[in-house]
């Protein structure tokens, strides 16, 4: 197989390979490389490659693999790592000018994880100024384009990973997600995109702007693929309070078993209120197929979801501590989308925050409610294909919503509430517009469930009708 | 109700905000507006006997000191 074919491989499909001497992991990063920087100019998914490193890297990999060092599915596999992610001694630009020199002493947790595992970073990916957004339009480092329609947004914030994994430049991306920013791209690029439940990987190292949405998660071409990248990161980190002492099971073990005698949850409110109508044509026919599947399917109720917007006054107010010292001594060098959203975070009542955390908590126990009944919940993703780059507003059932800046985040309506619950939620790809960009279905599972949501994902994956297509860039 | 500009100026002046000028008060605008709609949508509900939504965090060597 040629070295540039190994590249639409999964991970999954090349670890035996690479463990067998079949796949060397030189060979595979330089097929990475040369496709990662003839695609650059087409989808500016990079702030900062870096072959030598990469290459220096993966010769290490390839000679402790060939003296019986073999360290798991993720040794010698190229990966790339969201420019919001510690990386020591590289550059790490959180997509701002701000910080665009900013090089950190250590590196983030999962970037060390990753390393232990044996992946092989390439470089550092193009992002949403400050991870605030979900275009990646970005007005510092250009905008990132999408695989399937260069005229469109790839998603944000982690749009250069998502970008990267759709078109076979990486096998797995590292991404951030706080109101849907993995998932996003996900939906958009037509990967896999997981956010895994809030405490179960570590934060470490990640320039978090709101205190307890935000979440590391993978990006990747399977979920099999997503399962392995998991199985890194889980775990609890004594340097990081917010992750918890759950032990981190086997998430590759029932991965293949049928769906039958499992429930899904189909929202009667909230989710599908506004949404497009291919989105919502291809995600009932993704539960359709899980009945097929064997999945009885329940409508539930999740009335407090009216509130839901209430949970925005803690992040603007979250966002104005993170940002204030840079606002008061580099302002200029902030973009206008994302100044004007964070500024906004000075008007916050304290009284509003605390009625936040109270809606918050009431959403959580309604969550925590409904999934006793059933096993998982299924919404779309987002609520429309990927919109185009230049678009400022998008049009859905007659409405009028912002793509971007102050008073945007229709977008991320269906996936910012599971960064409030803090619920494990993974988006799988389920469909095409007629445009033929990607249309994805989230998958939302109980607090530290990601087996059982790997387990539906991959059912639903193996039937699903986008199942084996890339797209042609 | 929108807040008026000049409630947003004394804000920002009492309080040790970051200056904003006019036009740039009409661009924080939208967002000011959402977070303020989305507050007004809570009217009615009761939320004074709701449990804080913050993780409890034990403190080192086994105290029942939390946050």
């Amino acid at each position: 197989m040629p070295n540039d074919a190994l590249l639409d491989l999964t991970i999954s499909e090349l670890a035996p390979r690479i463990e067998s001497g079949e796949v060397s992991p030189v060979e595979l990063t330089e097929a990475a490389l040369a496709r990662a920087e003839r695609l650059q100019p087409k989808l500016n998914s990079w702030i900062t490659l870096l072959p030598e490193r990469a290459l220096e890297r993966a010769r290490t990999a390839e000679a402790d693999i060939l003296r019986g060092g073999y360290r798991g599915p993720l040794h010698g596999i190229p990966i790339g790592i969201k420019d919001n992610i510690a990386t020591a001694g590289i550059r790490t630009t959180v997509g701002s000018l701000v910080l665009s020199d900013n090089v950190p002493d250590e590196d983030a947790r999962v970037v060390t994880l990753c390393e232990e595992a044996g992946a092989i970073m390439m470089g550092k990916e193009n992002l949403e100024e400050f991870a605030a957004g979900a275009t990646s339009n970005n007005p510092h480092y250009g905008a990132v384009h999408n695989p399937w329609g260069l005229d469109h947004i790839p998603g944000g914030s982690s749009g250069g990973g998502g970008a990267n994994v759709a078109a076979g430049v990486t096998f797995a991306s590292l991404g951030t997600d706080l109101g849907g920013s993995v998932r996003l791209p996900a939906t958009f690029c037509g990967v896999v995109g997981l956010k895994q439940t809030f405490g179960r990987v570590s934060q470490r190292g990640l320039l978090v702007t709101s205190f307890n949405g935000d979440h590391i998660g993978p990006m990747t071409r399977s979920v099999r693929d997503s399962a392995l990248v998991l199985q890194a990161l889980a775990g609890y980190d004594p340097l990081d309070p917010s992750t918890v002492p759950v032990p981190v099971p086997d998430y590759l073990e029932g991965l293949d078993s049928d769906l039958s005698g499992l429930t899904a949850g189909v929202p009667s409110n909230y989710f599908f209120d506004e949404v497009d109508g291919e989105v919502e044509t291809a995600v009932r026919n993704a539960i359709a197929a899980l009945q097929e599947l064997g999945v009885k399917v329940r409508e539930v109720g999740l009335p407090s979801m009216e509130y839901v917007g209430a949970l925005r006054a803690a992040s603007l107010a979250d966002g104005i501590v993170t940002h204030e010292p840079m606002l008061r001594s580099d302002r200029e060098k902030y973009g206008p989308n994302v100044i004007y959203r964070t500024l906004a975070g000075q008007f916050v009542l304290g009284s509003d925050y605390s009625r936040a955390m109270k809606v918050q908590r009431l959403i959580k126990e309604e969550y925590a409610r409904v999934l006793q009944g059933v096993d998982f919940l299924v919404t779309p993703t987002a609520p429309v294909p990927a919109p185009r780059i230049d678009a400022v507003d998008i049009d859905v059932n007659g409405e009028t919503h912002r793509v971007r800046g102050p008073g945007s985040g229709f977008i991320s309506r269906n996936t910012s509430p599971m960064n409030g619950n803090g619920l494990p939620a993974i988006s799988v790809p389920c469909g095409f517009s007629g445009d033929g960009l990607p249309i994805g279905v989230q998958f939302v599972g109980r607090p530290f469930e990601e087996g059982l949501l790997f387990r539906v994902a991959a059912g639903y994956e193996d039937v699903s009708p986008t199942k084996g297509i890339r797209p042609d860039v | 109700m929108p807040i008026s500009k000049e409630t947003m100026r004394a804000i920002i002046r009492d309080y040790r905000g970051i200056e904003l000028s006019d036009d740039e008060l009409d661009l924080v605008r939208p967002e000011v507006d959402s977070y303020i709609e989305a507050m007004a949508g809570l009217s009615g509900l009761n939320l004074s006997d709701v449990m804080s939504s913050r993780l409890l965090r034990a403190a080192e060597g086994g105290s029942d000191d939390a946050e």
